[in-house]
């Protein structure tokens, strides 16, 4: 269905293992002790101990020697992104063409996602054992390892939807329905994603990458046929399902979340230039029911009836045309492996749940069915409870916002104080890449919960106060109140046509990289098989962006860069807030390599600036 | 924090070189055991211990993984680079951020490079050079090693000062009329003398050139002389600058203040700072160390080569240089290097031919056939042999013999290919197969041996050599005819191109390096930063900053020219840099660019001084142009930010049409 889910090439991750130097101590403990996860997992055990034994033994000499922890291990034909934390040595392995930042944002990605999912690692590794961990880290390299394009890869961006090609509305409505969310006050922060991609997004960027976790293993869900057959789902049933799991935050993740700088929402994906120039006018009481429904995709209503809800509420205009779907118990789809037969009404937290089970580790109580069954007290207790909520809620961000940002910075320089090195130019990037690292080791880690309501490919994923999960009416106000806006966004993303724009017939190509939404605009084909007619200017312009950006990332002075070769001419350019990458097809004539004035390749900064105009982005 | 060290697989340090903070860490990480012991560990022994594990590791990898490691780094950006040569491991290490990764690669490349010119071909033989580089006798070991210490403490020194070594390109100092006079007289009067005297004993004077500091005023080569390549060029001029160091505070002094001496230990001699080295009673003034200046450090480094007993200055060193004969190619051929000071500053080199240098072009060729024929042993199935058509084996067969006859009977030589000839050569017919490997290696081992009898082991010491009366009067003579240009030359080798000269016509611009890689010669305004003397730039952080400035344009531009990329312009601060590389015909037509090949991370640097990646380049671009003699050049300039990129382009243009004059001065 997604031609973007072509999976990865091996070349990120040929190898990644997780090391625990403290169950090798003497010398009669065999290596494979210490080995909590191999990657490839049918990697022959001698093999295993060979490389972490090495590796390991390795990394532990040049700390010693060097009084630092190894960061990078370079072979002749791999090199290994290291990190090291207390008795615990990761390490992912990828060809040498990788820049080293992207490796390391890679490793650091999934190391946050296994802390994001499971806490610390310690004591995940103390309350279980290896066998039981061992399908999550599978499971995150999977999701990393799928999905997005190159691009993405190397600058660790998150993978939005093409918001260019969407109507504007759409993401507006996104944008709604996580406000609407809000309304209920253990409510934190939310993010809709469609097939992985980010539509709209109220976390910071490191969050929102972990939160967009588990999209790909869903698919097969959306088109197995439900398993236990309970209530009147047959085959053709679309299965929506919810579930909440426990996750953990750092205290910086927690804060930044908690105190969000103010315009944090502005900043999502669906910024207001992209919204305006997409020259697609429509009419703004467009809903779903205006366009055809593509049959079979869409929720039968005869299972879901109408909720009315928050007549006042910022989903009131839409709720007013769109179908109404209010569960009625008796006739309520969802399987409920946990239940049996008795028909419960509401949803609960059947998505596969042998993948979640291990979601939530160390024994949060599940909310009970019963818990939400009490459908009457649900409507009247939202309400009032979402009203206070708003008021309560805005003032105090807004008047606090200021501050925050002043406590975060210094906060930051803190850090950087006591790393004593780097430039404090790239204040934005690395800022990202430190809240990213995982910290575990040192900080005691915040558990929170992460309430997820799926439709086929949408997801809504929010962050929610752990007791949440125990509230049966908030949890049943959050799902009623953003079900029929759900359907109706999947409904409406389903339609439009997410294939990739593409660079055919476009004289030049350009990647656009946001730092501080840590977002990619391109116009290269999204991923695909690499073209095979040789050096095409996507590859191009992929590899020269790979170079330009380690260049950019390690030299704060840096501010554009022209590269050219016989056949091409590459102009990079990067401030704080972005970087892009233009190309310009055809119109690069061979030349000698002499200076040349009249050398097309120097007009390049010129063009890029007027032609991405076009598209909305603006070179400052 | 600075190391370097050569291991073999079996983990023995076969050379380390450590600057006094590397040395001061390693000291501090035993001292745990000293407290146990009494005594500390030994330097060396600390070192081995602490590189053992890796080195180990090392060739596990290889063993079992079939790949190595190339380099580690660490949070705080230390920084490890290893290459395995043959059986040697080489590491280089630093804790300070001075040096990158790349400039790692680079200095353990040319410590290949120097025990190459020390070596020759004894370093195509793992075992024999394992013991050139660790002799048994202490003292030997010593001043071995101390010589190579000092030579990287100079090299490291360069790097960090001189542009020539920077970009890795001889600098000429520009006096046309100057220069061409000196040339006609080493030609005429210098070279004729030596080598229509009776007392240089067999030897033959085949080039000479003068330096004044690190550049280059005259150069001759005799006819029958092979060219002297780029590399070797610049590997000798670091030799010299070893020898006699031209240090910055001395020049900065009026000439007048020096002795007129040729005397090679006059330099600048500050105290010897406490090696610590003795014993634990020392430790107290240790911590010294932490506050060496990198100046002092280097000249402590010489300091440590002159704690050998003074050699005999009238004493030649050997080198190996490439030379293309007429009889046959020789990648590492025996000269003698006669460096003679004519003032502080500046000095006359002689390279001489050796008498039975034959020799070793007869070795480097039979060194070939039998790499030859042990590849194409190698590639054959087990129990198989090769094709009887063995006319090369014959005619090895026959050449081999002639060649063992002329060494004498009693060699070893003889006798193992004696061994080799009843393997392959008796039972009625060639058999070649794979049982022929070791004696093949056998037969290698012996040629590299011969060699290194020949010119390695007993040194130049007690073989014949220019008479000290002759070296004195071609000392005199040069001097003479110099006498009256000596305070000039020194001036101007501080200020060989000024950038004022070019700033009318080129406004706006900071800097340019123009190199022109077919003859290994650049061209660039001086830009000494020294704390005396007054630079264009002035003194102070303004002038530091634009030296850092040209160091770092000079290795991004060399990162993406490996890259691919022959043109790169950047954005750097207030600073706007532009990088070509271009190549044309002889006559100044420009031929269409070829994308350059791409390189991987762990090839050798870009550069001339270890390995030639120009002369690669070059026969790149030729398998298109086979009938041209293509040239390369290069140019590098850094403008004012504010200067329109137009403009900057416009200049770049006009500067490489200006330069291409100068750059045909005749090196002869």
């Amino acid at each position: 269905m997604m031609a973007e889910s072509t999976t990865l090439e091996p070349r990120w991750c040929s190898y990644f293992f997780l090391y625990d130097g403290s169950k090798v101590t003497e010398e009669g403990d065999p290596t494979r002790a210490g080995i909590c996860y191999f990657y490839p997992e049918e990697t022959p055990l001698d093999q295993q101990e060979l490389l972490c034994g090495q590796l390991a033994g390795v990394c532990r000499c040049i700390h010693e020697m060097s009084r630092s922890p190894a960061r990078l291990v370079r072979l002749r034909r791999r090199k290994f992104a290291i990190r090291m934390r207390g008795d615990f040595l990761w390490a992912l392995g990828c060809t040498m063409d990788i820049p080293d930042v992207s490796a390391w944002a890679f490793l650091d990605h999934l190391i946050s996602l296994f802390r994001f999912y499971n806490g610390s690692i310690r004591q995940s590794y103390q309350l279980r054992s290896k066998e039981e961990l061992a399908p999550q880290w599978s499971h995150y390299l999977d999701h990393l390892q799928g999905g997005a394009s190159e691009l993405h890869h190397i600058f660790s961006a998150l993978n939005t939807i093409d918001s260019t090609h969407i109507d504007p509305l759409l993401l507006l409505k996104a944008a709604l329905i996580l406000q609407a969310c809000q309304r209920c006050p253990l409510v934190v922060a939310g993010c809709i994603s469609y097939h992985g991609r980010v539509v709209s997004t109220q976390m910071p960027p490191e969050l929102t990458a972990m939160v967009v976790v588990c999209q790909r293993d869903p698919q097969n869900l959306d088109f197995a046929p439900v398993a236990n057959g309970l209530g009147s789902a047959g085959p053709q049933t679309p299965s929506t399902s919810v579930n909440s799991t426990a996750v953990f935050l750092s205290p910086a993740e927690l804060h930044a979340l908690r105190y969000p700088p103010v315009d944090r929402v502005h900043r999502s994906v669906s910024h207001p230039q992209q919204t305006t120039c997409a020259g697609k006018p429509r009419l703004l009481s467009r809903t779903l029911s205006d366009i055809p429904e593509p049959t079979g995709l869409v929720a039968p209503r005869a299972s879901f009836q109408t909720m009315l809800c928050s007549t006042g509420s910022s989903l009131s205009d839409e709720g007013g045309s769109a179908p109404r779907v209010s569960p009625e118990p008796t006739h309520h789809p969802f399987p409920s492996p946990a239940s049996g037969s008795d028909g419960q009404a509401l949803p609960h937290f059947l998505a596969n749940q042998e993948a979640h089970q291990a979601g939530w580790p160390n024994g949060l109580p599940l909310p009970r069915p019963e818990d939400l069954r009490n459908e009457g007290d649900l409507q009247g207790h939202t309400y009032k409870d979402s009203m206070s909520c708003d008021n309560k809620g805005e003032g105090a961000t807004e008047k606090r916002g200021f501050v925050n940002q002043l406590e975060k910075l210094s906060c930051v320089e803190d850090r950087d104080g006591t790393r004593g090195t780097k430039e404090s130019g790239k204040g934005n990037q690395e800022d990202d890449h430190k809240t990213s690292e995982p910290v575990e080791e040192e900080l005691p880690l915040v558990a929170m919960a992460l309430y997820r309501h799926r439709v086929r490919g949408l997801v809504l994923a929010l962050l929610v106060e752990p007791h949440f999960q125990n509230d049966a009416v908030a949890m049943e106000e959050v799902y009623h109140s953003s079900l029929a806006s759900l359907n109706g966004l999947e409904a409406h993303l389903c339609s439009t046509a997410l294939e990739p724009s593409s660079a055919q017939g476009c004289p030049y190509t350009f990647v656009h990289y946001d730092c501080l939404q840590n977002t990619l605009a391109t116009n290269l084909p999204f991923t695909g098989p690499p073209v095979p007619a040789g050096e095409a200017q996507g590859t191009v312009l992929v590899k020269a962006a790979a170079l330009l950006h380690t260049h950019f990332s390690q030299d704060a002075m840096l501010q554009e860069v022209i590269l050219r070769n016989a056949g091409s001419a590459v102009y990079g350019t990067c401030n704080s807030a972005q970087e892009t990458y233009f190309l310009q097809q055809g119109a690069t004539v061979r030349n000698s390599g002499v200076p040349n004035p009249q050398d097309s390749a120097f007009s390049l900064p010129t063009k890029a600036r007027h032609k991405l105009l076009k598209h909305g982005l603006n070179l400052l | 924090m600075k190391c370097l060290l050569i291991a073999s697989e079996s983990a023995e340090v076969l050379f380390y070189w450590a600057d006094p903070d590397f040395q001061q860490s390693i000291r501090n990480q035993y001292e745990g055991s000293q407290e146990e012991g009494g005594r500390p560990p030994a330097f060396e022994d600390s070192i081995n211990t602490l590189f053992a594990p890796i080195i180990i590791s090392c060739s596990t990898m290889i063993d079992r993984m079939g790949d190595s490691y190339t380099s580690f780094s660490t949070e705080d950006q230390h920084v490890y680079v290893l290459r395995q040569f043959e059986d040697c491991l080489y590491i280089a290490v630093n804790g300070d951020g001075e040096e990158s990764e790349e400039d790692l690669k680079r200095k353990i490349y040319v410590m290949k490079k120097l025990t190459e010119v020390h070596f020759g071909m004894v370093t195509l033989s793992s075992p024999l050079l394992r013991r050139e580089l660790r002799p048994h006798d202490t003292d030997q070991r010593n001043r071995l090693w101390r010589k190579f210490q000092s030579l990287l403490g100079t090299y490291s020194r360069l790097r960090e000062q001189d542009q020539s070594f920077l970009v890795e390109a001889v600098e000429r100092l520009v006096q046309p009329t100057l220069c061409e006079q000196c040339i006609e007289f080493l030609e005429r009067r210098l070279v004729q003398t030596i080598n229509s005297s009776a007392e240089r004993a067999g030897e033959e004077a085949l080039h000479a050139f003068i330096l004044v500091h690190t550049k280059l005023l005259a150069f001759y080569s005799s006819r029958s002389a092979s060219p002297l390549t780029s590399s070797d060029l610049l590997a000798l001029i670091l030799m010299v600058q070893n020898q006699y160091p031209s240090n910055s505070d001395l020049d900065d002094m009026s000439p007048e203040d020096i002795p007129n001496s040729s005397a090679p230990d006059v330099f600048y001699t500050p105290e010897p700072s406490p090696t610590g080295r003795q014993s634990g009673a020392e430790q107290a003034c240790v911590p010294v160390f932490q506050f060496v200046d990198p100046d002092i450090q280097v000249a402590e480094d010489s300091l440590q080569a002159l704690e050998a007993p003074p050699m005999d200055p009238a004493m030649p060193s050997r080198v190996f240089l490439e030379a293309t004969l007429k009889d046959g190619f020789c990648p590492m051929m025996p000269h003698s290097m006669y460096c003679l000071p004519l003032w502080p500053g500046i000095t006359l080199v002689l390279l001489t031919k050796i008498h039975n240098c034959q020799v070793a072009v007869s070795v480097y060729y039979f060194l070939n056939c039998f790499t030859q024929l042990e590849r194409k042993l190698s590639d054959l199935q087990f129990g198989a042999a090769l094709p009887r058509s063995q006319h090369s084996l014959h005619d090895l067969r026959s050449k081999m013999d002639k060649f063992v006859r002329a060494l004498g009977s009693s060699s070893s030589m003889q006798h193992t290919w004696n061994d080799f000839k009843n393997k392959v050569f008796s039972r009625g017919g060639p058999r070649v197969s794979k049982e022929l490997l070791p004696h093949c290696r056998n037969m290698k081992t012996q040629l590299c041996n011969l060699y290194r009898q020949c010119f390695v082991a007993d040194g130049p010491r007690d073989c014949q050599r220019l008479a000290p009366s002759l070296q004195e009067r071609a000392r005199l003579l040069v001097q003479e005819q110099l006498l009256d240009w000596k305070d000039f030359l020194l001036v101007k080798s501080r200020r060989n191109v000024t950038m004022v000269s070019y700033l009318e016509e080129f406004p706006g611009m900071v800097h340019f390096i123009y190199v022109d890689r077919t003859t290994g010669q650049m061209i660039a305004p001086s830009l000494s930063v020294t704390d005396h003397s007054i630079s264009e730039l002035g003194t102070g952080p303004l002038a530091r900053f634009i030296k850092s400035k040209v160091w770092s344009c000079v290795g991004t531009a060399r990162h993406y020219l490996q890259k691919g990329y022959t043109t790169v312009t950047f954005r750097d601060g207030d600073y706007y840099c532009c990088y070509f590389l271009w190549v044309e015909s002889e006559t100044g037509y420009k031929l269409e660019v070829v994308d350059p090949p791409v390189l991987s991370d762990d090839s050798a640097p870009v550069g001339m001084l270890a390995w030639d990646y120009y002369r690669k380049l070059l026969r790149y671009y030729t398998k298109n142009h086979q009938t041209e003699v293509v040239k390369c050049y290069e140019l590098l300039t850094i403008h004012l930010g504010v200067i329109p990129s137009e403009c900057i382009l416009q200049h770049c243009y006009q500067l490489a049409c200006k330069l291409w004059e100068p750059s045909r001065i005749p090196l002869l």
